[in-house]
């Protein structure tokens, strides 16, 4: 068995792979870094799996808490487990969007589903989950509630600031002048499509293009985004635990090489 | 002394540059005038009987300097204000200052006022070098600011004095081409962050002195066996690549700069003097219009794109690492330039954003490991 963890900044995720590459164990809890969660991940994919810890012969651990945690075999990065992930379920793919809670990349890959160049936001939360969560607090909904909102929305509402900060300032004007919920929610889905836009121009995109990460799970961005980019994007089934599954992906291939 | 210790002499004394400064003064018995990035004329200071100091900024809270120079500009001269306004180069008795962008140009006039106490001395650049108008300018220049140093000393600089700092900096200039080409060989035993080092601590020490013992570094490590590295290598792009911490990221992913394109380093002593001038005048004048693929050196073809393809072939390095220091709008306006000419050629390349004032590197941390990984897997 293969334990691969990604610890993301507002998230934690587990995957056990057996011998035959298939998934016995998922797990996704929404805490990332800093806190416990990523043990309840573990334990709870092994429950699942029905094995111990003596039954797991390689863990790789990828995301932004890899390198506090010590009792993997190997830190691996994000960029390359996701691009590792979405092998497992697509071979054709060519551009992943990985929107997560801290970070946004964009990750091109060659005909061998290898990173070929790869893009990350700099260093603020602007078009990133973050940026989703503050606006859902300010609309006073639920993060899971935004793309429902969006969907009923009746006109573009420009949200014109790309900072997070700048930005929660401004839908409270918006809502202050009338603005819908629903149209506001759309409008910051859009900003965010126009900032992951600029990162898909920057590393040269090409279709097939796929949604990872948390942000994945709302389809009114996804939709928003794929219009945007001109094509239609693809959300691969556990999009959130696509960098945890990469990672027991290349804990089972590390395990044999050194094996071999 | 062997030449390990001398690495963690020079190692030290580019960790603490305000402590070596002090010491260079007090050893050499000579006073120091501090020089702006990039390329004012340390031959002149040193024959004047000064001791040519780097002023590249360093890691400190910016409190005075935001009165001036404010957050979107550059990141080491924001730090070099702050530093000059605290009081921290008080040890110096002047500085030379090219006005190579709008930033430095403010600066001038800035230093004036936020910092009264040490006189600027400013040189400007012709951008038309290469044609006998700004040729001619760029020697005047020069010999202006001679007498602007002498003025200062109250000692006339006789040309053999100019002839004999020329000759003291074209022997460091022909000993650190030595230098990183036998480092690329040896990355095993000079990593990364100590190449950095060792080659920022000449900024802060007599050339003469610090020639000496960057020889005995060369000559320590010709002796030592090339092994094979099992690592990555870049060619690293950029004004300079600090802060070190980010370095110390690039060794631990095993990722070895086997050439560089950087203003603070190589950018400082490629250019080779012409054999056929005589005039040390013209010898100065001439490395000026002679140097190619500069970001501050204005060039009609420009060649930084090639250059950088061409340092990426011979020492089949596998990538290009930029350090994009914020916010270098020279730096910035040529960047778009030479990335399509490198990735038409197929050389991956790494861009990293970088201040001074950096203090979280998860961020850049992702990014270096996952360009190591990619670089691996290419490879495989």
């Amino acid at each position: 068995m293969y334990l691969g963890i990604d610890i993301g900044s507002s998230s934690s995720k587990a995957v056990i792979l057996n011998e035959d590459n298939e998934i016995v164990g998922i797990s996704v809890k929404n805490l990332g870094t800093g806190t416990k969660a990523y043990k309840e991940v573990i334990t709870d994919v092994m429950q699942q799996a029905n094995i111990e810890d003596k039954d797991i012969k390689y863990t790789v651990v990828t995301g932004y808490g890899r390198i506090t945690f010590e009792d993997a075999d190997k830190q691996i990065t994000e960029i390359t487990c996701h691009a590792t992930g979405v092998g497992y379920y697509l071979d054709d793919v060519r551009t992943i969007v990985d929107i997560g809670g801290q970070d946004s990349k964009v990750i091109k890959l060659n005909e061998k589903g290898q990173v070929e160049n790869f893009v990350m936001n700099e260093k603020c939360a602007a078009g990133t989950g973050r940026f989703l969560e503050v606006m859902a607090r300010v609309l006073g909904c639920g993060l899971d509630e935004l793309s429902n909102l969006a969907t009923k929305a009746t006109k573009q509402v420009a949200i014109s600031s790309v900072c997070t900060v700048f930005a929660e300032s401004e839908v409270i004007s918006r809502l202050s002048a009338g603005e819908s919920i629903e149209n506001v929610a759309r409008g910051s889905h859009i900003a965010i499509a126009k900032r992951i836009m600029g990162m898909c121009n920057r590393v040269g995109y090409t279709p097939k293009v796929v949604m990872t990460g948390g942000v994945a799970l709302n389809a009114d961005m996804v939709q928003v985004l794929s219009t945007e980019l001109g094509c239609e994007i693809e959300v691969l089934p556990n999009c959130q635990a696509i960098g945890a599954l990469g990672a027991a992906i290349l804990a089972r291939r590390t395990y044999n090489k050194l094996e071999a | 002394m062997e030449y390990r210790k001398i690495i963690e002499k020079l190692e030290e004394a580019a960790l603490h540059p305000s402590k070596t400064v002090t010491n260079t003064i007090k050893s050499t018995g000579k006073s120091a005038i501090g020089c702006f990035p990039i390329y004012t004329p340390e031959e002149i200071i040193y024959a004047a009987g000064y001791v040519p100091v780097g002023m590249w900024g360093g890691t400190t809270t910016l409190q005075l300097a935001d009165k001036y120079l404010q957050s979107f500009c550059c990141s080491i001269m924001r730090s070099n204000m702050e530093y000059g306004m605290k009081g921290a180069y008080n040890m110096l008795e002047a500085v030379i200052l090219p006005t190579f962008c709008d930033t430095l140009k403010c600066i001038c006039e800035n230093w004036k006022v936020g910092v009264p106490n040490i006189p600027i001395i400013p040189i400007v650049y012709p951008q038309n070098r290469t044609l006998e108008c700004g040729y001619v300018y760029m020697l005047d220049e020069f010999k202006r600011v001679k007498v602007e140093i002498e003025r200062l000393s109250g000692k006339k600089i006789e040309e053999k004095d100019i002839e004999a700092a020329f000759d003291i900096y074209e022997e460091y200039r022909v000993t650190m081409r030595e230098f990183v080409e036998i480092v690329a060989d040896y990355p095993q035993i000079i990593k990364t962050k100590s190449r950095h080092l060792i080659i920022k601590a000449g900024q802060f020490l007599d050339k003469g002195e610090y020639t000496k013992d960057i020889k005995a570094i060369i000559d320590g490590l010709k002796v030592e066996e090339k092994q094979t590295f099992k690592g990555t290598k870049i060619i690293a792009t950029g004004l300079m690549s600090e802060p070190v911490e980010l370095l110390e990221i690039f060794d631990e992913n095993q990722i070895a700069i086997v050439g560089d394109d950087l203003a603070q380093e190589s950018r400082q002593w490629r250019t080779v003097t012409r054999d056929d001038e005589v005039d040390v005048w013209n010898k100065m004048t001439s490395r000026v219009a002679d140097q190619r693929g500069d970001t501050f050196f204005y060039e009609y073809m420009k060649s930084r794109g090639e250059n950088l393809i061409d340092m990426v072939k011979e020492k089949s390095a596998d990538g290009i690492v930029v350090f994009m220091m914020k916010f270098c709008d020279p730096e910035e306006y040529d960047y778009p330039i030479y990335k399509k000419e490198v990735e038409a050629a197929g050389i991956p390349m790494l861009y990293l954003e970088i201040d001074q004032q950096i203090t979280s590197y998860e961020q850049l941390r992702t990014r270096i490991q996952s360009f190591s990984e990619m670089l691996i897997s290419r490879e495989a």
